[in-house]
């Protein structure tokens, strides 16, 4: 086990660079999840961590190793690719026993550690199988298990849930956190799902562009996002966004609405009076107002999820999503007055998106 | 809607006139090749025959020196499959996997070599084989045939490695196995059907060709089978028509029954489960 250490990395495909300079320090036994959209270069970084992508410029390490040149056999690095990549002509046990037959491993090693990570996946009936005879959960597995028997520095993850279904994918994640838990080996996993992030994650770093926008556990994340594009990936439905001016009345700050209704806000230090800024409060944390409190919006569509009513209405033209756990009987087209409570909002410069 | 058997008959009667025109030669050359010699030519010829004639295959054999055309056949053909595809499977894995300068070009090219007869050639490889000093040598024959095959074989190959996912090698890589040793355990594997498709098609071709050999081969015990086949027909005073369709009766039918075996061990989705 090892941490990995990333120093200013760059990747350019010809002239068109895809990450501008990503620093990033794994430690040892940490579960870390990189996520993005679709094409934000987590995908790229950790290609470049196995080996799979050079380096244009910058430092990967592993441990105290600089592996920038290393060939990815020579890493002594785990992968589970998004579609498994199993060998197809070779059985379950032939597939999770491959790297060790490379390293010419004694036979009876090799089958105790794979009939260990075969017990630990539950895979030990199908050792005789081929690829194709197993479902896609199974294949998962095994794909899993043949990182498993590796005892490898780091387990890098490549999307590996997103080819199942909605419950297994839940099922699975669970598994891998637990695996995680059991066996603490420094694992980077890869995916586009916030949820997963969320669920799985010691530490989230947030990709947006070939750049990192934040890093932090995932409850840093939600509560305390440090720009615009963290507040809108982490969190669903995601963080109802308004943008407006901020000013001040006596002694109390405000965000006054295109429409011109004022929100209350906790005085800011670092906004001023007249500053363009973006209004932002999770659906969760909207709360019914007493009397003439908060603002009043019209209601326009009612989900209710069991779990929660999700309320869909329009704040200064701009949609907005409620959420509340107590069960009120709302109607579409009815107003209600939302309030929202002072430490759970948060507030954005307009221009740069930080948080302020 | 037609029930099953009803659109099995018509689509057979649809397909008859093909059947008829792809089998009448094999019917001509199989009666011929069994007849008595005095029943060749009678008038109006007829389909029958007084004896089933097994001697024609063995006087033909002795005759013609059928052997020794065969084994140059099975030299030629087995030598010039195997050189085309040791150096189109690593040409294909590259054109498959690598980027490189010129590559496109590359493709284009392998493509107009396929649109030439090798009639139009024919001159030119032939003083060729003069400075190489190969002429009545069947190794002249294995360069050219492997020569000729590769651009088809390197497209073929190409275009079915381009369809084994390149994350089954970098599995392979990040389980500790070199570019070599993935390949060879890991891609070549599943190439083989692919291996399997193009052999054939230039074990037939070399097979089967016939200008080339012609031209170069100037000495009777050197002629391929298509050549010996025509000597026996062409400038001679009598042509023994019932050894020449013995000869190519035994020239083509081994072969097609070989192969129409062995191409039920070609689609066998091989890839099937490795990746999804």
């Amino acid at each position: 086990m090892s941490s990995v250490t990333i120093r200013g990395v760059k990747k350019r495909y010809g002239a068109m660079p895809i990450l501008h300079g990503i620093d990033l320090e794994i430690r040892d036994q940490e579960f870390v999840v990189l996520v993005g959209p679709s094409g934000c270069g987590k995908s790229t970084l950790l290609r470049m961590i196995a080996g799979l992508e050079t380096v244009s410029s910058g430092d990967i390490l592993i441990g105290e190793r600089v592996i920038n040149d290393v060939p990815p056999k020579s890493r002594d690095i785990a992968m589970v690719f998004q579609n498994y990549a199993l060998y197809p002509h070779m059985s379950v046990y032939e597939n999770m026993s491959f790297s060790l037959r490379l390293r010419r491993q004694a036979k009876e090693i090799i089958d105790r550690k794979v009939r260990e990570a075969a017990e630990i996946l539950n895979l030990t009936k199908f050792l005789d199988r081929s690829p194709r005879q197993l479902s896609g959960g199974q294949r998962q597995r095994v794909a899993m298990g043949r990182a498993l028997v590796r005892d490898a520095e780091v387990f890098l993850f490549d999307e590996p849930l997103s080819n199942l279904d909605a419950k297994l994918r839940v099922v699975m994640r669970t598994e891998i956190k637990a695996l995680h838990q059991r066996l603490k080996t420094t694992s980077v996993y890869v995916t586009h799902d916030q949820i997963e992030a969320m669920t799985m994650a010691d530490r989230i770093v947030v990709m947006n562009a070939g750049r990192i926008e934040q890093i932090g556990t995932p409850l840093e994340l939600y509560d305390t996002p440090a720009n615009l594009f963290v507040a809108d990936f982490i969190g669903s439905p995601s963080m109802n966004v308004i943008r407006g001016v901020l000013g001040a009345e006596a002694g109390r700050a405000f965000v006054e609405l295109p429409d011109g209704a004022r929100l209350f806000v906790p005085a800011m230090a670092s906004g001023k009076p007249g500053q363009k800024v973006v209004f932002g409060a999770r659906p969760e944390h909207c709360a019914l107002a007493q009397g003439d409190a908060g603002v009043a919006v019209q209601v326009e569509v009612v989900e209710p999820t069991g779990a929660n009513i999700q309320v869909y209405t329009k704040l200064a033209g701009a949609p907005f999503c409620a959420i509340f756990t107590e069960r009120h009987d709302f109607r579409p087209g009815q107003t209600i007055r939302l309030d929202f409570p002072a430490n759970k909002i948060h507030l954005f410069d307009a221009e740069t998106g930080a948080r302020l | 809607m037609m029930s099953k058997a009803k659109r099995s008959i018509l689509y057979w009667i649809i397909l008859a006139p093909l059947v008829v025109v792809i089998l009448f030669p094999f019917a001509v050359m199989f009666v011929t090749a069994v007849r008595p010699r005095d029943e060749l030519f009678v008038y109006p010829p007829t389909w029958g025959f007084s004896e089933f004639r097994w001697e024609n295959f063995a006087e033909m054999w002795v005759k013609t020196n059928f052997g020794g055309a065969l084994l140059n056949s099975l030299y030629v053909s087995i030598t010039a499959t195997s050189a085309a595809l040791i150096l189109s499977i690593p040409a294909a894995y590259a054109m498959s996997r690598y980027r490189f300068a010129g590559k496109g070009l590359y493709k284009n090219f392998l493509l107009m070599t396929q649109m030439m007869s090798p009639i139009v050639l024919v001159l030119g490889l032939f003083r060729l084989m003069m400075t190489l000093g190969l002429v009545n040598d069947l190794n002249s024959l294995v360069i050219t045939y492997a020569a000729f095959n590769m651009a088809f074989t390197i497209w073929m190959l190409q275009s079915y490695f381009n369809s084994i996912p390149r994350d089954l090698e970098e599995a392979a890589w990040m389980d500790g196995a070199s570019h070599l040793t993935s390949l060879i355990r890991i891609f070549l594997p599943l190439a083989v059907p692919a291996i399997v498709v193009t052999a054939i098609f230039t074990f037939i071709n070399s097979w089967n060709e016939f200008v080339l050999a012609l031209t170069m081969m100037r000495s009777s015990e050197d002629f391929t089978l298509p050549v010996q086949i025509y000597s026996q027909v062409a400038g001679r005073y009598q042509v023994e028509w019932h050894h020449v369709m013995a000869g190519t009766v035994l020239a083509t039918v081994p072969v097609a029954i070989l192969f129409s075996w062995l191409q039920r061990y070609l689609i066998r989705g091989m890839a099937l489960g490795a990746v999804k």
